[in-house]
């Protein structure tokens, strides 16, 4: 996808034309619910959340300045969105039955090492959790964790190197 | 299988599909929820301000105040409507 085209997609969506903003949630939607739902931990909230976040989108797109691309802006809402509302673990706890299909076809982790992994996400701080999503689960480079974050990029790249080593460190002990 | 390439396959198992229509759908009657609420408070704050001017107007006529306290009445009307309107074309430019 082009830059040009995105702008293209963003402009036509300020001035109101929904098909163009439904395309923009497209392409945009499973990086912003793969980084919620890792952060998050459970999945029907990260998803209500991400739809929470395009929502919040939608009506400040005219806000938009195009100085970092549509994914970390939407991304930032999104963290935001999570960070604040905390309503996580007071919803009712509807969970994904479908994360075996997701995979596409590829070959699916085995179900130890999700639950090893969820469960040492949920030890991660915050903040640590939220770069690791990014960095390691969505593929976002440093700086663009640090821009959708709002932490210099030294704290970026230390959350993800130590969150790293956690969870690593948590696939291991499972083993044992 | 090297332990980042484990911790890798085990983190896409968060992975949403790449095209969701039912996820799209759900956000797009989201927003138009969102938009119908705003456009119902706003038209609900039009409602009340026209209903406030009128009894305005009224008043004066039903109390039977002097001709004069209601051309003032009404001229000092005129000009918080000016005064609106000049902000709100100010604002909105």
């Amino acid at each position: 996808m082009s830059g040009h085209d995105e702008a293209r997609l963003i402009a036509a969506a300020r001035a109101g034309d929904g098909s163009a903003f439904a395309e923009l949630v497209a392409r945009h939607q499973q990086k912003l619910r793969g980084f919620l739902r890792r952060t998050v931990g459970d999945w029907g909230d990260a998803d209500d959340l991400a739809q929470e976040a395009f929502v919040a989108a939608w009506s400040r797109l005219h806000r938009f300045e195009g100085r970092s691309s549509f994914r970390t802006w939407v991304c930032g809402i999104g963290y935001r969105i999570a960070r604040d509302a905390k309503r996580a673990h007071r919803r009712a706890q509807t969970r994904d039955a479908d994360w075996l299909e997701v995979q596409g076809g590829g070959d699916p982790a085995p179900l130890e090492d999700h639950i090893a992994l969820g469960e040492a996400m949920a030890t991660l701080p915050q903040d640590q959790r939220a770069a690791v999503a990014l960095c390691l689960g969505e593929g976002f480079s440093h700086a663009e964790a640090a821009e959708v974050l709002h932490m210099p990029l030294g704290t970026v790249k230390s959350h993800v190197n130590r969150g790293r080593e956690r969870l690593l460190q948590a696939l291991k002990v499972r083993d044992e | 299988m090297s332990d980042d390439a484990r911790l890798a396959r085990a983190m896409a198992a968060a992975t949403p599909k790449a095209r969701d229509q039912a996820f799209i759908l759900a956000v797009l009657e989201r927003a138009e929820a969102e938009r119908f609420r705003l456009h119902r408070s706003r038209a609900l704050l039009r409602g009340a301000g026209y209903a406030a001017a009128l009894v305005g107007l009224l008043w004066p006529a039903m109390t039977l105040v002097p001709a004069e306290a209601l051309v003032e009445g009404l001229v000092g009307s005129a000009c918080l409507a000016a005064f609106v309107l000049f902000v709100r074309r100010t604002v909105n430019a």
